[in-house]
């Protein structure tokens, strides 16, 4: 049977696309009018596929719980986490981040989660967003 | 009539043209020279090291729960079997115990990437034939399973599961009905998958009788995975030796004599093989649920109590699992003083199975190259950048990556008519 | 030539008995896993130098074993070699890791190829030339493997002495935040 394949081709012309369109259906001819369109409220961007919960996103941080302890600094394999000595407290590098969440596993006054963002792309790499003390 | 004389030599006569590592047609870069007649290939030369990173140097600065990270990120698509290679390395060097709950994780997870990377395959296999369709129908598939990795690990590609001494997350039994979800998906669905690869004539004269690997080549050579059970040799860690939880499973050895009744050792076999370990892999994965113990994930949760024994452990250990391209091994030597490692080597499967490329290649066509070398699932890529001798005419020219693609389409056409 | 199968121990023995004292060192190593407790077994082995190829050739005659790669490490005044075999595959659960270490002396490491018993060693022992300057006689192809042409000569990435590669080496994480 030399042409498997025709029958199922033929059907997907009539099936819906399996792909999720995010975040537009088509590439807008120029972006930077596109997301100010999207600013003012007049053009839609799509959705992104939700994410599950136990989703291994951006870190949070919690300054009140930490006691200062450095295990995080001793586990992370990037070495993204760095320590500020006068207030015993951390200040995490997102950019260089693997999201490995260790951190959290090994942090014993739970202070560290990871929360499920993960559209971070930014062209300053030390910008305020990428930076969580 | 003019007799055409030919002198064929096979002394080398070719000298290193630096076609670099950074090209913009390259992916993963490994350079072949081939000695060509015509179209025959007389013989080939494989050059390699372009993307030597350096990561054992990098890892024995490092202690073992860093290291585990690091292991992950040696390749995208075995991610998992490096880390786990690694953690049974130092459990054996350590002493460490696994609890049983934890192996059956281990392996459920080992067969969810196995699932994931032949399905891969297919896709890229079909792309190599030119058959664009089948590739982006496998790879909707593979979304699927994508999916319920994510669900579990919490990312798609780097799971970051594995710790030594068990798994960090466990599957809860609310988790399982999607898992067993989409074990019916990827059942109701194999026999398309079947059905396209192995029942199509276009497949079939394209891959039967080209690029093949005997029984003695592949046993002297030391091929393993998929590769080397194509040829016959029956070579597979999970049923050779009894680690994780494979000792209790009901697991044979996959050979093509299974399905077909003969073995050749051509691409076509290789095909069967890997479709054939799919189905083992939904297998495994349902007696892993079915036979699950209870009891606790990681034999020792607290990560600083860990590293210390680890610190005051003097000894070496090595670590085998079996990734789907084949086998993986890791050493690993702690000297009891500090936490990283002495001496840490780290081998891929691919490693072993280059050496097999040389006699497949010989006596095959040019625009047979991408699918023979694809067949072996080379985790280093395929051919990009190829430079031709051509014995007769004198002269050098060079292939890239889109020119190959398209002579291997083109024998499609050609075949088809 | 014994063509049926022989336990961990017979093994060892069986090689002590061929070489006696040039068989320095033994242990073997008995694991379990799962629910069944199904065990599996790591022999090693530690031998001399001189009579590395005559221990090759006797493994050879118990079965053609798998060469899953060598590995080594660097003791200071020694280069120790390790090349981790396997027996027994092709049956269910009765595969045995054997594990042959040899040391060489950092003043002369030289040591001979097993690639006329094995040709599928021909990677590793390639790797090893060039990574720890292990000189292999006999070895049909010597070329580099993974260093790059314009590596220096003369320095050996895993060596921990004054060979090491430590100039060459940029710490991109201590590159300022």
């Amino acid at each position: 049977m030399r042409f498997t394949m025709i029958p199922r081709v033929f059907m997907q012309m009539f099936k819906k696309p399996w792909t999720n369109k995010f975040p537009a259906k088509y590439q807008p001819s120029n972006t930077t009018k596109y997301l100010a369109e999207v600013s003012e409220g007049k053009a839609k961007i799509n959705p992104p596929i939700e994410t599950p919960p136990g989703f291994r996103g951006k870190i949070q941080y919690d300054r009140e719980k930490c006691i200062g302890c450095q295990l995080c600094i001793k586990v992370c394999p990037s070495g993204a986490i760095e320590f500020k000595p006068d207030e015993k407290k951390i200040k995490i590098y997102v950019a260089r981040c693997t999201f490995c969440s260790q951190c959290n596993d090994v942090c014993p006054v739970n202070c560290l989660s990871m929360s499920d963002e993960f559209l971070l792309a930014d062209a300053d790499l030390y910008s305020k967003d990428l930076i969580v003390e | 009539m003019k007799k055409k004389e030919s002198v064929k030599t096979t002394t080398k006569t070719t000298y290193q043209i630096p076609i670099g590592p950074i090209h913009p047609a390259l992916k993963e870069p490994v350079m072949f020279e081939f000695e060509i007649d015509g179209e025959r290939i007389i013989d080939v030369d494989v050059s390699l090291g372009h993307v030597h990173r350096g990561i054992e140097w990098a890892g024995m600065q490092r202690n073992p729960v860093q290291i585990l990270y690091l292991a992950e990120r040696i390749c995208g698509i075995c991610s998992y079997s490096h880390p786990i290679a690694f953690a049974r390395a130092v459990e054996n060097a350590c002493d460490i115990e696994v609890p049983e709950r934890a192996e059956y994780l281990r392996v459920i997870h080992g067969e969810l990437e196995r699932i994931c990377s032949h399905i891969l395959w297919a896709g890229v296999a079909a792309h190599e034939i030119g058959f664009d369709t089948v590739l982006f129908l496998t790879w909707e598939m593979r979304e699927k399973a994508l999916d319920l990795t994510e669900y579990l690990t919490g990312n798609r590609v780097t799971k970051a599961i594995i710790m030594i001494g068990g798994v960090r997350r466990d599957i809860t039994s609310d988790m399982v009905p999607k898992v067993q979800e989409t074990l019916k998906y990827f059942k109701d669905n194999f026999e398309k998958l079947r059905h396209i690869f192995l029942d199509d004539k276009t497949v079939r004269l394209r891959s039967q009788g080209c690029g093949v690997l005997t029984y003695d080549d592949a046993l002297k050579l030391c091929a393993i995975g998929p590769t080397t059970r194509a040829s016959g040799v029956k070579k597979d860690v999970r049923v050779d030796q009894a680690y994780a939880a494979y000792g209790d499973l009901d697991i044979d050895y996959m050979t093509p004599d299974v399905l077909t009744g003969e073995v050749n050792g051509d691409v076509y076999d290789r095909i069967i093989v890997r479709l054939l370990e799919v189905k083992q892999s939904i297998d495994l994965i349902e007696q892993c649920l079915d036979k699950m113990p209870s009891g606790d994930i990681l034999s020792e949760p607290k990560i600083p109590k860990l590293l210390a024994r680890v610190k005051k452990t003097a000894g070496e250990g090595i670590g085998r699992h079996e990734a789907p391209r084949g086998e993986v091994i890791h050493y690993v030597k702690f000297d009891g003083e500090n936490d990283n490692p002495y001496t840490w080597k780290a081998r891929a499967p691919t490693y072993n199975n280059i050496l097999p490329w040389i006699p497949m290649l010989k006596g095959e066509q040019i625009a047979d190259i991408p699918i023979v070398a694809a067949s072996t699932d080379p985790c280093i890529s395929c051919t990009n950048r190829v430079t031709i001798v051509d014995n007769d005419k004198n002269s050098r020219y060079i292939l890239n990556r889109e020119e190959l693609h398209r002579m291997s389409i083109e024998k499609t056409r050609r075949l088809m008519k | 030539m014994s063509k049926k199968k022989m336990s961990p121990e017979e093994i060892v023995k069986y090689f002590k008995d061929e070489f006696k004292a040039k068989v320095k060192d033994s242990r073997v190593e008995k694991r379990v896993a799962g629910v069944k407790k199904k065990e599996f077994v790591n022999i090693w082995l530690k031998i001399d130098k001189s009579v590395f190829k005559d221990v090759i050739k006797h493994l050879c005659d118990i079965q053609f074993p798998h060469l899953a790669v060598v590995s080594g490490n660097d003791l200071g005044s020694t280069i120790e070699l390790i090349y981790h075999f396997s027996l027994y595959y092709g049956e269910r659960l009765n595969e045995v890791s054997l594990n042959i270490s040899v040391e060489l002396p950092k003043s002369n490491p030289v040591i001979e190829t097993i690639c006329d018993y094995i040709p599928g060693a021909l990677t590793t022992e390639r790797e090893k030339q060039e990574m720890l300057g292990v000189k292999i006689k006999g070895i049909p192809d010597s070329r580099r493997l993974f260093l790059p042409d314009d590596f220096p000569e003369g320095v050996y990435p895993w060596r921990k002495d004054e060979t090491g590669p430590k100039d060459m080496v940029r710490n991109l994480h201590e590159v300022k935040k």
